[in-house]
């Protein structure tokens, strides 16, 4: 059994000997991001669809979601994990949170931002089965989210937060949450970058950041099921020991508080004495760390891989 | 080409599978050992293990069946044979055949039909009768028109077109751009549902040709064999069958993934293939047959779904082409009662109920493997938009449980499984399983919500990316049909069937 694609880290044993036609991009090292490689989800050719009795036109490449944005009906939409900025060619679509689902004629409830502005498709963005769901899912993401916006470092800038306050959840179905003795230690070990797990909801936008707009192959997903969490491939425990160079790509994207740069982590907290995102979970890792004279953690320069097989062998400093 | 009967008679053929693997050995080893001039032949299992190890006596076309047998018994069956006798004291059955397992009129062989199933036993796993794969090489279009025109639907949860038309599927690797991939997906850790492996242990051979034959309709250049790696013996069968079977050029290989249920989903089967460091779904559309593996079109079908084909192509008359679901289906029967895991085989128009042997009584069956449905009846026939209709999964699995099952606690159960063993990609899933599993704990604590958990149960089936998701919620909303006083009575503090404790 020939394995072309060996080196990687915990990868399956069982790649068949045959082709890959696909482009590989000139990198020296393999990233293990921990994510499928997606098809692409773009329509094939220009279309015309119908979104809630409006004709509208859309290029190729297009989902739905670009439909509704035409004629303004992704108002209704929070459409959560999906990122639309600029690198919307290289972040996502994750569709990841199923709060941009809409109603179709022809295949019934689907993701607008994953799913191809086919030709034809009639679209509904208020069915009663579509706002259900939308509605469910945001709830869902409230449900495994800490919610303690007043000590975070992005209140008032997150788009978890900005989406709960537009779709008018007062309180969400399955509460939020809460369970202590569930929390992960803040990472604090990295100067530049503060990591709180306990608000990621796992959109993936920092992975693809990392890994295919700073093509620097330092996070991604790992585990499954509820212990789905950002991990590193270097298979690091906390970020210091990672391969990071402190671009901060990750701090951009992040949609919540869960990666903020370190200055900002209390910059928008309300001021409760004391009280601080921070101490209020009650364990961080890393802090006995006290500075650098490069951005890069010491890890960079200093490759280590939990393989030694990697085809491409890295540049070793 | 190893012929597939024993072309010499008197034969002993000792069915062997992974499940009685060293025993079947054993009783295998005896008979050779014991044996001068009787043939003796290794086939696959027979689909039930509880009548395993079988040895067949075959002579003078007459053919004895012998269930459990031990060593010793092998050797005075193979004694008897060698005197010229067939060895009919204490059979399981006797059939005046010397051309495969006729049906025995009582225990699990008698269940159903054996059409698809007619050779696992019987037959040399690598053997193999007539090709149509290479009927295929010459005539594709005639394949793919045929099957178009019956309307075959693929089967079980790891096909790229499970409950749909296969040769839609099909025709979009066709019209795709790159050269088109088969994929043969075996790869199953439901304990409750065999008929997969069943297949690659008895007729890998014939997977195989189904395969090459679907290879040639769709003009691919390579069929993968993706398996459990744990399977050792369906994949030193499936190797022994790719020596064995005229590939007409095309490249065969035979590969494993993780033993985890999700990597029988297809797409997430296809990341096992390309090396993934992790498993989860991927987003579609486009599917496999379009995008698949290594981004090439891909058609993948299961062990079960080539067999239709194959079943199809030998005696298209034999299938209702003006059916929805045309042919038949393998069910594998479990739990409460069951000796063994059973897989029968039913035509589609046939009830449930028909998998299962006389005086096995049960409180409840989930049809349908992992997430499949419940229900307190099996009159329900065995097609996909009748399994659908009763609200039942149609993975090929049924398991039956007695009055000391609480269906509280199993839909509970399942929903925990959901919530361990989802691959984390996306939150209908993920989350919701999680919440499910809350909402049946609130029962316990005096509330019991059918209208929330109907509510998230319907946006975790709809909403979720792949099979595993929409699948989920079924044993718990199943069971609410057909428990809901049994369940709401624990929100009042008792378990009817005296399974919950405070505990829970």
């Amino acid at each position: 059994m020939s394995t072309d694609h060996t080196g990687r880290p915990e990868s399956l044993p069982s790649v068949p000997s045959i082709d890959d036609p696909r482009p590989q991009p000139p990198l020296t090292e393999h990233f293990n991001t921990g994510t499928a490689t997606d098809p692409d989800v773009g329509a094939r050719e220009t279309s015309s669809l119908t979104v809630d009795g409006e004709e509208v036109s859309v290029d190729e490449e297009a989902t739905i979601i670009d439909a509704l944005e035409e004629v303004g009906a992704d108002e209704d939409l929070s459409a959560l994990c999906y990122y639309d900025r600029e690198d919307t060619d290289r972040i996502g679509p994750r569709s990841e949170c199923r709060t941009c689902m809409v109603e179709t004629d022809e295949h019934g409830l689907v993701p607008s931002c994953s799913f191809p502005a086919e030709e034809g498709l009639t679209v509904r963005t208020d069915s009663t089965e579509a706002e259900e769901a939308r509605s469910v899912n945001l709830d869902l993401v409230l449900s495994d989210h800490n919610l303690r916006c007043t000590t975070c470092g992005k209140n008032g800038r997150c788009e978890l937060q900005d989406a709960a306050i537009e779709a008018d959840v007062e309180v969400p179905r399955y509460g939020v949450f809460d369970d202590r003795d569930e929390y992960e230690p803040i990472d604090e070990s990295s100067p530049f970058i503060q990591i709180d797990r306990n608000k990621c909801i796992l959109c993936n936008r920092c992975v693809e950041a990392c890994n295919d707009v700073q093509v620097e192959g330092v996070l991604r997903i790992e585990g499954s099921g509820p212990d789905t969490r950002i991990g590193f491939q270097n298979g690091a425990d906390e970020m210091m020991d990672s391969t990071c160079v402190s671009c901060g790509h990750c701090a951009t994207v992040c949609p919540t508080g869960s990666l903020v740069e370190q200055d900002y982590t209390d910059a928008a907290t309300i001021p409760v004495p004391g009280f601080t995102q921070e101490n209020s979970i009650g364990e961080t890792i890393g802090e006995d760390y006290d500075g650098q004279p490069n951005p890069a953690t010491p890890m960079k320069g200093n490759q280590t891989y939990e393989d030694d097989a990697l085809d491409g062998e890295a540049d070793d400093d | 080409m190893v012929g597939t009967e024993a072309a010499t008679t008197p034969a002993i053929r000792v069915a062997v599978g992974s499940a009685e693997h060293d025993r079947a050995n054993g009783v295998l080893e005896a008979a050779r050992e014991a044996a001068t001039d009787v043939h003796i032949v290794e086939t696959g299992p027979t689909g039930a293990a509880a009548l395993a190890p079988v040895v067949l006596a075959t002579a003078d076309d007459r053919t004895a069946v012998h269930a459990n047998v031990s060593p010793d018994r092998a050797r005075e069956l193979v004694e008897t044979l060698e005197a010229g006798d067939v060895p009919t004291d204490d059979a399981h059955a006797v059939a005046e055949s010397d051309e495969g397992i006729s049906m025995p009129k009582t225990g699990p062989l008698a269940a159903g039909q054996r059409h698809v199933l007619a050779r696992c036993g019987w037959a040399a796993p690598a053997a193999l009768d007539e090709s149509l794969a290479e009927r295929a090489r010459d005539e594709p279009e005639d394949l793919f028109e045929a099957v178009a025109g019956a309307g075959l639907l693929g089967r079980g949860r790891g096909d790229g077109h499970t409950d749909e038309s296969i040769a839609e599927g099909w025709e979009t690797a066709r019209r795709s751009d790159g050269e088109t991939v088969v994929v043969v997906n075996g790869n199953e850790s439901d304990p409750a549902v065999g008929g997969d492996r069943l297949l690659l242990e008895s007729r890998p051979a014939e997977v195989l040709d189904g395969a090459l034959a679907v290879a040639a309709a769709v003009e691919a250049t390579d069929v993968v064999v993706y398996l459990n790696e744990d399977d050792d013996l369906a994949a030193q069968r499936v190797r022994e069958a790719v020596e064995n079977v005229d590939a007409g050029g095309t490249e065969i290989d035979v590969v494993a993934g993780p033993d985890r249920y999700i990597a029988g989903e297809m797409t997430m089967a296809l990341e096992a293939m390309e090396g993934a460091d992790r498993l989860e779904a991927r987003l579609r559309p486009p599917g496999p047959s379009e995008v698949g593996l290594y981004g090439r079109p891909t058609v993948v079908h299961t062990p079960r779904t080539l067999a239709q084909v194959r079943a199809f192509a030998a005696a298209p008359d034999e299938f209702e082409t003006s059916a929805a679901d045309p042919g038949s289906r393998l069910l594998t029967v479990t739990g409460d009662g069951v000796t063994g895991p059973t897989t029968v085989e039913l035509a589609t128009d046939t009830a449930l109920a028909e998998a299962v042997a006389d005086g096995e009584e049960y409180k409840m069956a989930c049809v349908g493997g992992r997430f499949g449905g419940i229900t307190r009846s099996l009159d329900v026939p065995a097609s996909a938009p009748a399994l659908a209709g009763a609200r039942l999964g149609t993975e090929g699995g049924i398991e039956l449980f007695d009055g000391a099952t609480c269906a509280l606690e199993f839909a509970g159960a399942r929903a925990k499984f959901a919530r361990e063993a989802n691959c984390g990609r996306c939150v209908p899933c993920r989350e919701g399983s999680k919440q499910l599993v809350e909402l049946l704990r609130d029962v316990y604590d005096g509330n019991f919500q059918p209208s929330e958990l109907r509510e998230l149960s319907r946006v975790v089936a709809e909403s979720s990316t792949c099979e595993f998701g929409q699948a989920a919620p079924r044993p718990v909303t199943t069971a609410m049909d057909a428990f809901e006083r049994e369940i709401a009575a624990h929100a009042e503090g008792r378990c009817p069937s005296g399974v919950c404790t405070e505990t829970n």
